[in-house]
């Protein structure tokens, strides 16, 4: 029976090693996330961002990354926060995620960049159930670190995924 | 692989049939045949000769004995073929072992059979022509090789046979009929399907090797009887020669390939060096965004301050520098037009026979270069035009000869430079456009009322119209519903324009005019409050400050702006992309008038800011359903530019009139 329910409940239940390592952590708000390194490109200031038109409101729009055209969303509009102004802690986290057609590098808006850190099987917990609507399937758990919590995303759902499906769903 | 097992699986069927059919076998000896026969073709496919010499001795055996004991006699020849199955590994798998040799041989095929092609057609032209036999005559002996070093047995047999042919013609023992080259061609396809076969194996796609023509060795070996006036007294010592040298055997020419063919390929290794076009794109990009690194740092103001003449003579250095590089990295793009060209002569040559129109085709500017993909994309729509012409602009001999011109038609390919564009040239002698038959069939097809005044222009532009073919009948060489305006779609994808122009009794031609390159636009950067969008400069007409009687509204919805005459439909930019701009006063702004599939339309903007050669990138699949927008671009200041996509943002105000 144990492993029935197991395999019912998909993601984060099994993954205990495998989400070990280092993260990146952010604020947003008044919450602090974390996202692995490894799918870290490069970390910016904020600077002049191209809107896209007939895009969801996260989406702000394009930069210019050295002759690259990469696309950048608003994390805290995308998780349904209140917009804020960018300050000079306000960053631009480069991310490279797993698109359609291979990988392609995307940027999210933070409210700034707190620090990396290694995270042991021990410090991750899976997330608590709360019901659908407001874990989505991103989370990969949470970790407690010197009494802190700190959530983990996994960019890639959080990007593509949801972002694709939303641009297509806004389309039709 | 699979196909190979199945091969083995259909062995032991056979095997477990002969057990259970018994001695009955004898009266159905031709279905046991056409069964091993089967089993032949399939080994030839997977290149177990070993199994189909096998089947074949099989099939002759029981032809010969079958009256004997059959039951013996297949038993026989079955184990021999499972063991044959058994020994023998399949092509496919020592080629997996390598599929980078097998892709260059792919490559290189494919360049040796295009070139011969057009050597055949010379030779066809003037059979005398000893350069072009030789020409075909080594690049046959080259596939051989090569063929031969990846044990690829059909093509070696084909490429052989062919071969030892054009051995006797080289030897002027025969002269090279239309026929034979007939033959030749068809061989020629036969290889280049094999070798579809063998890129498909190689990506792990699905794919069955072309069916083995057994008629088509015998055709091979047959054309030195083909000949046609050669003279009578050499006709017994010709009869003699192809008797003796028969159909050669494989094993006695193998020796001889190495030298020669191994020395060719170094000598063409030595002119070009093979380059993933990925790579190479991502050189012409960097080059691109050199020149735009380099204009921000001249520009930039902090140097203006600095007057020193060494700066300023080493800046100037740099920019020359910048701008050679992104010159060379753009013409490493580009090919020339002349192999597309060629294929074109074949398709000529084919269906001048198929329709019993002699036609001579002419090209003008072979060596003409254009950027590899719009070459690539062009052979559609050029093939379709070629077929077109064949198919309806030639009259036939009798009626070009009741019209007092040469019997043969004369068809014109032309590639030429003109004011920054290529233009290509397609045009044929023949009855040219009938713009009564194309103003009845427009009417009837509802795409005009009849009642407008057309120019003759105009009518001719009524070809490229959707939904319009004039193919009185449908054919299977064109009026197939792919009309002309799908030819139109294509070269606008590729930002060119097709023009028609005809003359009555005298002939059509068709104009192509294309960008040398895809990687580079003219663009025209326009303002729209604070954000900056980029038109391309190919689809602009013209551009105009409007005045207050210059626009009408429509129902007070849709607007309409009068241009020279003609009401033209406005697009306010703003609105469409939801940004507030400087003034809603259209007079305060300017009008831009585009055309995209002969559709005219304004576009709104605020203000002009200046013109730009710029690199077109994509802006990734996130923003790929972005109506309007076609892509990204670097603007001078580092800033990204978003260049309008014309045709979506037209068709999409269309379909938000009709809500």
């Amino acid at each position: 029976m144990p492993s029935i329910v197991a395999e019912s409940q998909p993601a984060p239940v099994t993954l205990g090693d495998a989400r070990s390592g280092k993260y990146l952590t952010f604020q947003l708000g008044r919450e602090e996330f974390g996202i692995r390194v490894l799918k870290v490109r490069e970390i910016m200031g904020i600077l002049e961002i191209t809107a896209v038109p007939q895009t969801p409101s996260h989406v702000k729009g394009v930069v210019n990354l050295r002759g690259k055209v990469v696309p950048v969303i608003d994390l805290r509009l995308k998780f349904g926060l209140p917009a804020a102004e960018y300050t000079q802690r306000t960053c631009i986290i480069v991310t490279q995620i797993n698109g359609e057609s291979g990988n392609i590098l995307m940027g999210v808006i933070v409210d700034g960049v707190s620090e990396v850190l290694s995270l042991t099987p021990s410090d991750i917990e899976d997330t608590p159930d709360f019901g659908e609507e407001i874990t989505g399937n991103y989370l990969l758990g949470l970790a407690k670190v010197k009494g802190k919590v700190k959530i983990l995303l996994d960019i890639d759902r959080v990007l593509s995924a949801q972002d694709l499906h939303h641009l297509k769903s806004m389309l039709q | 692989m699979p196909r190979y097992v199945e091969l083995q699986q259909r062995v032991e069927d056979l095997a477990l049939r002969l057990v259970l059919a018994g001695t009955d076998s004898r009266e159905n000896v031709d279905n046991w045949i056409e069964a091993i026969g089967a089993i032949h073709n399939g080994a030839v496919c997977e290149g177990a000769t070993e199994a189909a010499d096998a089947a074949t001795a099989l099939i002759a055996t029981i032809q010969e004995g079958g009256a004997t004991d059959p039951a013996r006699i297949l038993q026989d020849g079955i184990s021999r073929l499972q063991q044959a199955l058994g020994v023998h590994q399949p092509a496919e798998a020592s080629l997996a072992q390598d599929p980078e040799l097998l892709s260059d041989f792919i490559l290189e095929t494919r360049e040796h059979l295009a070139s011969l092609e057009s050597q055949l057609l010379v030779l066809e032209r003037d059979p005398s022509n000893v350069e072009a036999l030789h020409a075909i005559f080594r690049s046959f002996h080259t596939v051989k090789g090569l063929a031969g070093f990846l044990e690829l047995r059909e093509i070696q047999k084909v490429a052989h046979e062919v071969e030892s042919v054009l051995d006797l013609a080289r030897n002027l023992r025969f002269t090279v009929s239309p026929e034979a080259i007939d033959v030749i061609l068809l061989s020629g396809d036969y290889l280049k399907g094999w070798l579809d076969h063998l890129e498909s194996v190689l990506q792990k796609q699905p794919s069955r090797c072309p069916d083995p023509d057994p008629n088509l060795l015998a055709r091979i070996a047959a054309i030195p009887s083909l000949q046609l006036a050669t003279p009578p007294g050499s006709l017994g010592s010709l009869a003699a020669a192809v008797e003796q040298k028969g159909r050669p055997q494989l094993t006695e020419a193998q020796p001889s390939l190495p030298s020669e063919t191994a020395g060719e390929i170094r000598r063409a290794e030595a002119k070009a060096v093979k380059v993933d076009t990925a790579k190479l794109d991502y050189l012409v990009d960097m080059a691109g965004e050199m020149v735009i690194a380099e204009t921000l740092v001249r520009h930039d103001p902090e140097l203006a301050k600095v007057k020193s003449p060494r700066l300023q003579r080493n800046l100037g250095q740099l920019t020359r520098i910048t701008g050679e590089l992104q010159r060379t990295a753009m013409a490493m793009r580009l090919v020339p037009i002349g192999p597309l060209f060629r294929r074109m002569a074949r398709l000529v040559r084919d269906l001048s026979r198929q329709f019993g129109k002699p036609v001579t085709m002419e090209t003008e500017g072979d060596e003409i270069e254009l950027d590899r993909t719009i070459v690539e994309e062009l052979a559609d729509p050029l093939m379709h035009m070629v077929r077109n012409s064949m198919d309806h602009g030639f009259e036939h001999p009798d009626a070009r000869e009741a019209a007092g011109k040469p019997l043969a038609g004369r068809l014109l390919l032309k590639a030429q430079h003109l004011a920054g564009q290529v233009v290509i040239e397609l045009s044929d002698d023949g009855r040219g456009l009938n713009r009564e038959k194309i103003l009845a069939k427009a009417v009837e097809k509802g795409l005009i009322s009849g009642e407008e005044n057309l120019s003759e222009n105009e009518i001719s532009e009524l070809i490229f119209k959707p939904g319009f073919s004039t193919a009185a009948q449908v054919t299977d060489v064109s009026g197939r519903g792919v009309g002309m305006d799908v030819v139109r779609r294509h070269i606008e994808k590729l930002r060119g324009r097709i023009e028609v122009r005809s003359v009555t009794g005298q002939g059509t031609t068709f104009l192509l005019k294309l960008p040398l390159t895809l990687a580079i636009i003219d663009g025209l950067v326009v303002g729209v409050g604070a954000e900056r969008y980029i038109v391309p400069l190919f689809s602009i007409h013209e551009i105009f400050r409007p005045k207050a009687d210059t626009i009408w509204t429509v129902q007070e919805r849709a607007e309409m702006a009068l241009v020279r005459g003609s009401l033209v439909p406005v697009l306010r930019l703003y609105r469409k992309f939801g940004v507030v701009p400087r003034s809603e006063d259209p007079t305060e702004g300017v009008l831009v008038l585009a055309e995209v599939e002969s559709q005219r339309f304004c576009l709104l903007v605020d203000e002009l800011i200046g013109k730009q050669e710029i690199v077109i990138k994509s802006l990734g699949e996130t923003f790929a359903g972005a109506v309007g927008i076609a892509g990204g671009a670097i603007l001078g200041d580092g800033r990204v530019g978003l260049i309008l996509d014309l045709d979506r943002l037209f068709r999409d105000k269309t379909g938000d009139a009709a809500h």
